[in-house]
């Protein structure tokens, strides 16, 4: 089965209709909003385990404590601690450990401890079925961007794309606020409040509003799924990228990938998250700003396009539904990603 | 497929840079070298740009030049100077017409590879993955590599003998050879250059890449269905691969066994295509028999 758009509860009947009286060709995959997990109560369990790179307990202790502070339970998965040699187990034992979070029915969330990379190696063995029936949050970014997509792609279910147990501050006396409020977006995000952030203007944004189911994560990572089950369709959706360590030349070349397939023409809104950019070797510079190449890609399409948004590999790194229909708003004098109730 | 006119004496090649910046002099030797194998040499402006940054001119000067020595009767086969990056920017807008009328050999390798896709998938054009002029710098020019382009311009088929390798899978295979630089090959997935690998020997090689991303490269590849229905698969040279900081625990030549060997196909570990010295040239689009046997491998053009 390709999609399972049956599966979502709510269907925006009214969006539907409209595009048909406008006599508009209906896209494979209609903007039809994904299944949201039950938000978490107090005393909900949330699990923690690793399906990419590894991390030792104690590097868990601060997110644990912080999750138990927030008055949710925490399930230590088998994986934290395990380490085979990059990776926080070996490819069985993540599958088996995620794959135990998935299907206990008392986890109402499952925060992934770290990226780094994983995830493609055991993504195709991973059973969603009991997942399909009862859904739970799935949290995490960079290498945790596979889930996104292929949850998304797949199953229609919304997840929360945000910082993981690695950036929880051991002291958080001397942690920056920015970090803290982000940590603190990803409990306001499991709890149901409807996420809203306002940023200051780049002045390279192209202003403009609109609508759309929210999808995105690390480019490489989005890059790396192309052709495949996990691969995002970004029709009619507001999507945004982020990405560390990358030379700007690659950056370029997978902006070049997105636009060759087709993954920034029909969009609604494209959000810059943070790029860590690799310093080009003397006498090999790029000659071309982030903006510079994102802008050119864009040209010929008619959509909002905010920079520096709070995403990415970094202290400010806000929590994001993604399969969730926002609202972008660019102006010249501030940008606003607003959460839409339907 | 169409296999582009072989080059008689005489003939002219131009050589461009579509993608990185290269010295004029660093071509030198390439040039002398054409010419003492018979043929006429046009250079482009391109190479030796005044160009500041990265490329070898600004967009339009790339694109502008190769277009025109496409549509130019006269120039008989393009040699790309260089790879690096660039190829995938101007692809788009190149106009084939001419070039489909009149097909030419294109020559090169690394972000080339991009034009070999787009011209296997989209054109069914042959062209030639090969060393590009660098390679004939410090005596290169006599070495087998580089002669085996001046064999392939004059049409001999050729065939290529090379060393066995403990992870190789034994088995004849027959079809048609597509491949290139692997971070190439994952980055057109899903665009127009795209290239369907059913029944083909899919030749692979890579270089500077993290071990990590050779695996996740790998598994796209696989997750993308390009290798299920492969006939062969060549692992040419992962050449300067890096390691993370917390080592990934393998070699990169274990990591590509371990997803390959769930397949039937025969696959050739350390064959000579790569960022090295070693780097046959090889005709992309034309049906070669590839033969991994217990005491030898070879690569026979049919």
């Amino acid at each position: 089965m390709k999609r399972k758009d049956f599966l979502s509860s709510i269907i925006p009947i009214g969006a539907v209709f409209s595009d048909m009286a406008f006599g508009k060709h209906i896209i494979e995959e209609p903007d039809i909003p994904s299944k949201i997990p039950p938000y978490l109560n107090k005393g909900d369990v949330i699990g923690i385990c690793c399906v990419a790179g590894y991390i030792t307990l104690e590097d868990t202790q601060s997110s644990i404590n912080k999750i138990k502070e927030w008055g949710f339970e925490v399930k230590i998965g088998d994986t934290i601690g395990k380490r085979d040699f990059t990776f926080g187990g070996t490819d069985d034992e993540r599958l088996k450990d995620f794959q135990q979070m998935l299907d206990d029915k008392n986890i109402k969330a499952i925060m992934c401890a770290r990226g780094g990379y994983g995830l493609v190696r055991i993504i195709d063995k991973i059973n969603f079925t009991k997942f399909i029936l009862h859904p739970k949050w799935i949290i995490g970014f960079s290498d945790v961007t596979v889930l996104h997509c292929h949850i998304n792609h797949n199953y229609s279910i919304a997840t929360l794309h945000s910082k993981m147990c690695n950036s929880f501050p051991t002291d958080w006396n001397i942690a920056e606020p920015i970090q803290i409020d982000s940590i603190e977006s990803i409990r306001k995000g499991l709890i149901g409040e409807k996420m809203n952030y306002n940023i200051a203007p780049n002045t390279n944004n192209i202003t403009g509003k609109s609508e759309g189911i929210l999808i995105g994560g690390n480019l490489r990572t989005i890059e790396s799924l192309a052709g495949s089950v996990s691969d995002i369709n970004t029709d009619g959706k507001i999507l945004f990228v982020e990405d560390t360590d990358e030379y700007l030349y690659n950056i370029d070349r997978m902006f070049w990938s997105l636009k060759r397939s087709n993954k920034l023409s029909k969009l609604k809104g494209l959000i810059i998250g943070g790029f860590k950019i690799k310093q080009d070797d003397p006498g090999e510079e790029f000659g071309k700003t982030l903006e510079q190449i994102v802008l050119e890609k864009v040209t010929d399409y008619n959509y909002p396009v905010c920079f520096d948004f709070p995403v990415g590999h970094q202290k400010d790194n806000f929590a994001l539904k993604c399969g969730i229909i926002h609202r972008l708003n660019v102006s010249p004098t501030q940008c606003s990603l607003t959460e839409i109730r339907l | 497929m169409i296999i582009p006119p072989y080059l008689k004496k005489g003939d002219t090649i131009g050589i461009t840079c579509p993608a990185g910046y290269m010295e004029k002099e660093k071509a030198q030797t390439c040039i002398t070298t054409l010419q003492q194998w018979g043929y006429e040499v046009m250079i482009g402006k391109t190479l030796g740009n005044n160009s500041k940054n990265y490329f070898s001119g600004t967009d339009e000067e790339r694109l502008n030049e190769l277009q025109a020595m496409l549509d130019d009767d006269r120039i008989k086969a393009i040699l790309c100077g260089r790879g690096g990056y660039g190829v995938g920017r101007i692809i788009d807008k190149i106009d084939f017409k001419q070039f489909k009328r009149k097909p030419k050999w294109v020559i090169g390798f690394s972000d080339i590879t991009v034009l070999h896709c787009h011209l296997n998938s989209k054109l069914k054009i042959a062209s030639l993955h090969a060393p590009m002029a660098a390679a004939f710098n410090n005596d290169g020019f006599k070495n087998e590599y580089v002669l085996s382009l001046q064999k392939a311009l004059t049409g001999k088929k050729i065939s290529y003998q090379t060393t066995i390798h403990p992870f190789n899978k034994q088995g004849i295979a027959k079809g048609e050879l597509v491949g290139g630089n692997l971070a190439l090959l994952a980055n057109v997935i899903g665009t127009p250059s795209d290239i369907n690998t059913k029944n083909k020997i899919l030749f692979i090689e890579d270089t500077g890449e993290y071990i990590y991303n050779v695996d996740r490269m790998f598994y796209q590849l696989k997750r993308s269905g390009k290798l299920e229905n492969l006939s062969g698969l060549i692992i040419g040279g992962f050449t300067d691969t890096k390691d993370t900081t917390r080592p990934f625990g393998k070699t990169v030549y274990e990591v590509i066994n371990d997803i390959v060997n769930e397949y039937n196909f025969p696959v050739s570990f350390n064959f000579p295509v790569s960022h090295e010295k070693e780097n046959y040239t090889l005709k992309v689009g034309v049906n070669y028999q590839l033969e991994v046997g217990r005491k030898k491998v070879m690569l026979k053009e049919l």
